[in-house]
């Protein structure tokens, strides 16, 4: 599932790649002049206008620019939380541009691991029970659940931490057992939100030392930043200003 | 999951719990009250004698006075009884009996103005079955001499002669002097009323002091006993016949007479008691519903409270449907557990009206399965809107809900 390149797509496919639309070279993400609009009262205001771009899998992307820049409504999509206005998103080969709500609720149980500024964990739940709701969600049974979380869980060096609830824990844990339920479904990409906005210089390098492993490992890492020395340890930098791509380069 | 917001909110929880437990004690505790009454009911007209058919100038029914039409019809008379008696083969015994509601009577200093005096022949012994059982009842000869005698029930012998003897002694009825020749056996109470209050007298001296007396201070009925409970239909017909011939009724028009036997006065009871039930199962469902709007309001502040959880659990996956079904089980938990809670307390209730008070009860089973059924029913209906909106919200709103 995680190993999307082009030789996994159905022959078919790749023959009339070019005859249906289908982005010729088949990218992890692919974006095509994608437009998002909002009608505040009669006025319509363009978040996003004709971007486009591709991300291979395996890449390490930070996504930057100041607020009100449009990048989290680029986030949003690219986290198929919400469908472009105009324009192609193709995510793991699957149009999500034209899905409905289950569709997408379902892409983002299956393709996208979520990691948000402010952690996001259910608080009455512990930590195993958190990292699970993915997969309780991809209708897995219990026993294999147990196992996959766990194993996510001492991925991000927390096997000892498994029933603490999110109030028991560290910032810099929280943040880990969030990593730790985005991993566990073996997403497509990791889709990080600001992940160190809540945390301190410390314990940032900490999560950031974490993504670099992640990325290490195989993983597709999209980080939404605005600080220049997060954005830094990607391996490409996306800058957006106002609703357009600025720049596009690989740093490394 | 749906246990945890529960426990998360004890105190709210139990109060939205209490709203539909009321509803359901409300449904329990009248249809226990119903049911009992039907049951006694029953068993007690079961137990007013065995198939007796009850032949009046009225309609039968229960308290409801006879309409106008019922008023003027000719009334029954000895003579009919008489020609019952004579000509329906399927027939046993007949007793006509003449009934004044409430008669005075005296003895020495002690009085008694309740008992209930009866106008009989000699035949009502055998047709109720229910015999003197001291003394004597009444014979033909005081029937033909109009004697001034009568057979007390018990009810009225503990009221005059609490330490004496009634036998041969002299009652003032209504002011006129009978000699006690005989004591009934007791019937027992019917609904808490006794069925021992009674005087019985010749239904030709009842006639010789009350000649006059309009409906309904005295009521003339013929009460028929078949010769056994398979000719009861055949005796209706019977009677059917003889009196629409004797009361020249012709053959388009109905009877100008009720006849009734048991089962169809438990007809009339089940129908009256119907509409009683319609009435206090309608009064059962507001209180439900008022326990619903309890369970949709704390649902619809459950839903804005944890709106940042269905964000988190839409963005790892949650479709609609889950979220939907999450706050909808949530509900019918609340729910059921009122449900569960208003039928025990509804439960002991009904035992213990049983044991403390002269009104029956009983739960019937499927009473039991209603009230659980109908507690799950008002969580998903009271559920459904609060569930809609939680699954609806937008997942990018909800995130950023705080």
């Amino acid at each position: 599932m995680s190993d999307v390149t082009l030789a996994t797509l159905p022959t078919e496919e790749r023959t009339s790649a070019n005859g249906n639309g289908r982005p010729e070279v088949v990218s992890l993400i692919a974006m095509r002049d994608i437009w998002k609009t909002y009608e505040m009262g009669s006025e319509k205001v363009h978040a996003l206008h004709g971007v486009s771009f591709e991300v291979r899998k395996g890449e390490y992307i930070a996504i930057t620019g100041p607020s009100g820049s449009g990048k989290s409504t680029l986030m949003n999509l690219i986290g198929c939380l919400d469908t472009p206005s105009q324009g192609e998103y193709w995510l793991n080969g699957k149009n999500v541009s034209e899905m409905d709500d289950d569709e997408l609720a379902r892409i983002r149980n299956q393709e996208v691991g979520f990691v948000f500024q402010t952690f996001n964990l259910l608080a009455r739940a512990t930590a195993l029970h958190n990292v699970e709701l993915p997969l309780i969600y991809g209708g897995i049974g219990s026993a294999k659940r147990h196992e996959m979380a766990k194993q996510a869980l001492a991925a991000v060096d927390l096997a000892d931490r498994v029933t603490h609830r999110p109030n028991e824990l560290s910032g810099g844990q929280r943040q880990r057992v969030a990593i730790a339920r985005a991993l566990v479904n073996h997403p497509s990409i990791l889709l990080a939100d600001e992940p160190t906005g809540a945390l301190d210089t410390h314990t940032s390098q900490e999560i950031m030392d974490l993504f670099e492993r992640l990325h290490e490992e195989g993983n597709t890492v999209v980080l939404v930043t605005h600080e220049p020395d997060i954005a830094a340890r990607a391996h490409r930098i996306i800058s957006i200003r106002d609703g357009q791509i600025e720049k596009d380069q690989v740093v490394r | 999951m749906a246990l945890d917001t529960v426990r998360a909110n004890k105190l709210r929880s139990a109060l939205t719990i209490l709203g539909v437990s009321v509803g359901v004690i409300t449904i329990i505790f009248m249809v226990s009250i119903i049911q009992g009454l039907n049951k006694a009911f029953a068993d007690q007209i079961e137990s007013l004698g065995s198939n007796t058919i009850f032949v009046a100038k009225f309609e039968p029914s229960f308290g409801k006075p006879p309409g106008p039409d019922e008023i003027h019809r000719k009334d029954l008379t000895m003579d009919d009884a008489e020609a019952l008696r004579r000509e329906a083969p399927s027939i046993a015994g007949v007793s006509p009996i003449h009934r004044l509601l409430a008669g005075t009577a005296h003895y020495q200093d002690k009085q008694t103005d309740t008992p209930i005096v009866f106008g009989v022949t000699p035949y009502y012994e055998f047709v109720h079955t229910q015999y003197a059982a001291r003394g004597r009842f009444i014979n033909d000869i005081d029937m033909q001499d109009r004697s001034n005698v009568c057979v007390l029930g018990v009810d009225v012998v503990q009221a005059l002669f609490p330490y004496e003897d009634p036998l041969n002694k002299e009652v003032r009825i209504n002011g006129n002097p009978f000699q006690v020749i005989g004591v009934m056996e007791p019937l027992g109470s019917f609904f808490g009323q006794s069925r021992d209050n009674s005087i019985f007298m010749p239904i030709s001296t009842f006639d010789k002091y009350y000649p006059d007396l309009p409906f309904p201070q005295t009521v003339f009925f013929i009460i028929v006993r078949p010769q056994s409970r398979a000719y009861v239909k055949s005796s209706i017909d019977e009677i059917t016949d003889i009196l629409r011939r004797r009361r020249h009724v012709a053959p388009n028009e109905k009877n100008n007479f009720g006849i009734s036997s048991q089962d169809s006065l438990l007809d009339i009871y089940n129908q009256l008691t119907g509409a009683t039930a319609l009435v206090l199962t309608a009064i059962s469902f507001v209180a439900l519903m008022i326990g619903g709007i309890g369970v949709m309001n704390i649902m619809l502040v459950s839903v804005t409270e944890r709106t940042k959880e269905i964000g988190i659990r839409k963005a790892v996956g949650a479709t609609k449907i889950n979220i939907l079904s999450q706050f909808l089980i949530e509900a019918v938990v609340l729910t059921g557990i009122g449900g569960l809670a208003g039928l025990l307390v509804g439960e002991v209730a009904s035992v213990l009206m049983n044991k403390y008070s002269p009104l029956p009860a009983y739960v019937p089973v499927w009473a039991i399965v209603v009230g659980i059924g109908i507690s799950a029913a008002v969580g998903i209906v009271f559920g459904l809107w609060p569930a809609w909106k939680a699954a609806r919200l937008d997942p990018i709103e909800a995130l950023r809900w705080e």
